[in-house]
């Protein structure tokens, strides 16, 4: 591996620790590398309701500490305040010998402490280039113009190291989500930061990605870079940290170094109670109403996808597999109206849809639950009971043209209650709610549209181990009752635990359907990967 | 926590079962406060600069029937802040209406005078004619994927120029008298036919935003345009609608402008855009669409309108109204800004999930 500061291999200056690279605005005068960041006795509250209360913890230099908890525990903001986002209500941060007051994004950048976000935060326009140098455009020593021969050809270095294989031009809304996680890790290098937090880089990575990511998380640890780092992954974090400390309901609970703890220590630590192993999923094998609910026809929208036809069975859950850029997001969306098919048919029982768009799609009984959930599904500022709601606004009971608001939050407050969104009031800002619960509100909005085929695209990205399970729950009492499930999902072993069947696609074409006792990670994997058996 | 997801779902979308008490209770959340208290504030700041005003100018308070008709000056900038903060709330920005509101009042006169109609059918064509073009507005952003601020830029210099040349050298006057007295200057006791139309637009307007099916379509849509198609809402549709309210209302104001001055005027339309633009934003609506309610709008109404007409009966000029108002533009969306981000929203990732909105959705298909 290659050593991960300043910038390529092939500028001339050798970099050394402290580093002679001037991002070219005069931020010349930086710390060197290495110094330990501490965030000790952190409370915060957000309208009352307190989210961390009196958290510590110790990033050392040349070492990663992970976060770990469930959804809502508070993990990301405490990463939030430690990069400036969010301004704590109590307690402080120090930096080496420094304690940083009223610490902002652009002040912590300053310092050296880099937050890659959950959900990347690209300018769409701008070319990937472009995007790794915002704020910290090279200039040429005289002119103060930019340097764009610098760009082009350091950026080339970046983008390497981090296991990026794109042209620099590319546009960022071009880049699949995956690349984008990964521009941003290559931003935190341009800024040349000694400390990096991650906030869930890995749950939308492929298994491929997740192993880029941690060869560079590797290099940063032994160029003496501090690291914080949350995931979902279990493995993953005991994998790759020398300290774990977990959360739950935004306390602290425990902290312990690489060796200190057991698999199963870590699980009750987060979670209050141990978990079970997860065993496949088998609804009773009685039911015989597998009636073919929808049908799929030769859909095809080349050059991202040809020859799609499957049919989806009544009370049964049918996964569909495939690398992220894979075509399977876009099938999925085709089939629901949001995405020009150039041929096709789509039959949803019985009943042909010809023109599809979302509205007709949901009122034949088709829902769709978005992978991007803070674009596309949820509206963050808006109160869960209008956003349950947002689905069936043509079906809101009326009087006079006007929605009936008191029938309105019966509805919503009935659609919450059974998939038990855990809130304050129906009435809070979306927003308010941890990852697994905006979920379970995305799918009460969907229960209230009676749905008979629901296609879940990545259910599970972001969300923890406990409300995992909860969500497979909801999906298999969803097939018990007598719907159609399409599961999109790159975590394979979500697959083999909840689907009866898998759809594999490879390059835009299904390229295997397996069923039963043979759906295992490893055909998956296989399949995935090589297109073939 | 274990999920409880009995039998399939239910048959109907009669009342669901209720849930726990607590969760059926509607406070509004955070944000709710915070509009509230910024419609509050307005309130607040109305009283203190009409006590300021009637102590201070001659003629203003006037035993009450003063205040009343000083309405007469300014509920025809409401009417046009009232649909242009559809569009806002829509996420869109509609720039034609003042110039709109010309173009109304002075086809309706054409009409009238030329064509020999009747004055109630003449403005019932204007209203129709005007919503067309904000239907053609619409149609032109949604379909060519045109930012709203340029069409309707475009639209105020076509519609600017059409009211110029309809009104010819001599704009029609001396309109029926039934006419002048309902669209305006006339009065039931102290209280204006004006602000009587502008109550009735008012309430209205306030219904379609907060309980009508298109009206919550349109909040959702400005606050989350992606989420809004995945939740099956007809987004493109929906704005068309909403530049067809805003044309309408702005056509309204057109027709009561002409009724005040009892002749047909295409010289105010300009001057009307700024007030407007003003009115909505000092109202509380989120100039990135979504949050607002139209209470603030019609409050702000009365604060900006009875600020203006101060002002100008205290003897200073028109341009210093303007001024002023331009100055309040600016100062709210700065303090607007500073409150958003106290509470934690940054409005400029705001600007930037916009943005980037904008970018992406050129990779997909559209409805």
């Amino acid at each position: 591996m290659v050593g991960l500061v300043g910038p390529g291999p092939d500028t001339t200056a050798t970099t050394t620790a402290t580093t002679t690279e001037d991002p070219g605005d005069g931020r010349d005068a930086r710390q060197p590398r290495g110094s330990r960041y501490v965030a000790s006795h952190v409370t915060k509250a957000f309208n009352g309701a307190e989210v961390l209360h009196d958290v510590s913890i110790v990033l050392e230099p040349g070492s990663v500490h992970s976060l770990l908890g469930e959804n809502g525990a508070g993990k990301s903001t405490l990463f939030k305040i430690m990069s400036g986002l969010y301004e704590p209500d109590a307690g402080e941060l120090v930096l080496g010998d420094e304690r940083l007051h009223g610490l902002t994004p652009r002040s912590a950048l300053q310092q050296g402490i880099y937050l890659v976000p959950q959900e990347p935060t690209l300018m769409a326009h701008l070319s990937a280039a472009e995007n790794l140098y915002v704020g910290a455009l090279p200039r040429h020593g005289r002119t103060r113009l930019v340097d764009w021969k610098r760009i082009g050809r350091e950026s080339v270095s970046y983008f390497t190291r981090v296991g990026l294989d794109i042209d620099i031009e590319t546009p960022a809304r071009n880049l699949s989500i995956a690349q984008q996680q990964l521009l941003e890790c290559a931003r935190a290098l341009v800024h040349n930061c000694q400390v990096i937090l991650f906030d869930e880089p890995t749950s939308p990575l492929t298994p491929h990605e997740v192993d880029v990511l941690f060869e560079l998380v590797d290099g940063l640890r032994s160029d003496g870079l501090a690291l914080g780092f949350i995931s979902h992954r279990l493995d993953e974090v005991i994998s790759i940290s020398d300290q774990v400390t977990v959360l739950r309901d935004g306390r602290f609970v425990m902290n312990a170094p690489r060796g200190g703890y057991t698999r199963d220590e870590l699980v009750t630590a987060m979670i209050g109670r141990p978990i079970g192993v997860r065993t496949r999923v088998r609804r009773s094998s009685d039911v015989t109403d597998r009636r073919e609910i929808l049908r799929v026809e030769d859909l095809a929208a080349p050059p991202t996808f040809t020859d799609i036809s499957f049919t989806l069975r009544k009370h049964e859950v049918t996964g569909l597999a495939g690398l992220v850029g894979s075509g399977r997001t876009e099938i999925a969306e085709a089939i629901f109206g949001l995405r020009k098919a150039d041929r096709g048919k789509v039959v949803l029982d019985g009943v042909p849809l010809t023109h599809r768009t979302p509205r007709e799609c949901i009122d034949a009984g088709l829902i769709y639950l978005p992978e991007d959930r803070a674009r596309n599904g949820i509206f963050g500022e808006v109160d869960i009971g209008r956003n349950v709601t947002a689905g069936i606004i043509p079906h809101l009971p009326r009087r006079w043209h006007l929605i009936r608001t008191d029938r309105e939050t019966l509805l919503a407050a009935g659609a919450t209650a059974r998939t038990a969104v855990h809130m304050q009031a129906l009435g809070s800002s979306i927003n308010t709610l941890s990852g697994g619960n905006q979920q379970r509100a995305m799918i009460s909005r969907w229960l209230l549209a009676e749905p008979k085929v629901a296609i879940f695209d990545e259910p599970t990205r972001g969300v923890d181990v406990g409300a995992k399970d909860d969500i497979y729950d909801i999906v298999a009492d969803l097939a018990t009752s007598g719907l159609a499930c399409l599961v999109i999902s790159s975590d394979l072993e979500e697959l083999t635990l909840i689907c009866d069947r898998v759809l594999v696609i490879y390059e835009g074409r299904i390229v295997g359907e397996v069923e039963g006792d043979d759906v295992t990670t490893a055909r998956l994997g296989q399949l995935v990967v090589e297109g073939a058996m | 926590m274990t999920t409880t997801l009995p039998t399939p779902p239910a048959p109907a979308p009669g009342p669901a079962p209720v849930a726990a008490p607590s969760s059926t209770r509607r406070p509004r959340g955070d944000i709710g406060r915070r509009d509230r208290n910024w419609i509050v504030s307005l309130v607040v700041l109305a009283v203190a600069e009409i006590a300021y005003f009637s102590f201070s100018v001659s003629g203003f308070f006037g035993g009450g029937s003063g205040l009343l008709a000083l309405t007469e000056q300014f509920v025809d900038i409401g009417t046009i802040a009232l649909g242009l903060a559809v569009v806002v709330l829509a996420g869109e920005i509609d720039l034609s209406v003042g110039t709109m509101s010309s173009f109304s009042g002075i086809f309706m006169a054409v009409l009238w005078q030329s064509d020999h109609l009747d004055i109630w059918i003449a403005v019932v064509v204007a209203l129709v004619a005007s919503s067309l073009i904000g239907l053609a507005n619409g149609l032109i952003i949604t379909l060519f994927k045109v930012d709203s601020l340029l069409v309707t830029l475009a639209m105020q210099f076509i519609l600017g120029s059409v009211a110029t040349a309809l009104s010819g050298a001599s704009p029609p006057y001396g309109f029926p008298t039934s006419f002048v007295r309902i669209a305006g200057t006339g009065t039931i006791g102290p209280v204006p036919y004006q602000l009587i139309v502008f109550a009735v637009l008012a309430v209205g307007i306030g219904l379609f935003v907060s309980r009508s099916r298109t009206g919550r379509a349109v909040t959702l849509i400005g606050y989350n345009r992606p989420a809004a198609r995945w939740s099956g809402i007809r987004v493109d549709r929906t704005v068309v609608g909403a530049f067809m309210v805003s044309a309408f209302m702005a056509a309204v104001s057109g027709i009561l402008v002409s009724g005040y001055y009892n002749a047909a005027r295409d010289d105010l339309g300009d001057s009307l855009l700024l007030p407007a633009v003003t009115i909505v934003v000092l109202g509380g609506v989120d100039i990135f669409g979504g949050r607002g309610r139209i209470g603030g709008v019609i409050v702000a109404t009365f604060v900006l309108g009875y600020l203006t007409e101060g002002l100008l009966l205290r003897g200073d000029s028109s341009l210093t109204a303007t001024m002023v108002t331009g100055i309040l533009l600016i100062a709210c969306l700065i303090l607007k800004f500073q409150i958003d981000r106290r509470n934690g929203d940054d409005p400029f990732a705001v600007l930037r999930a916009r943005l980037a909105r904008v970018g992406r959705s050129h990779g997909r298909a559209d409805l």
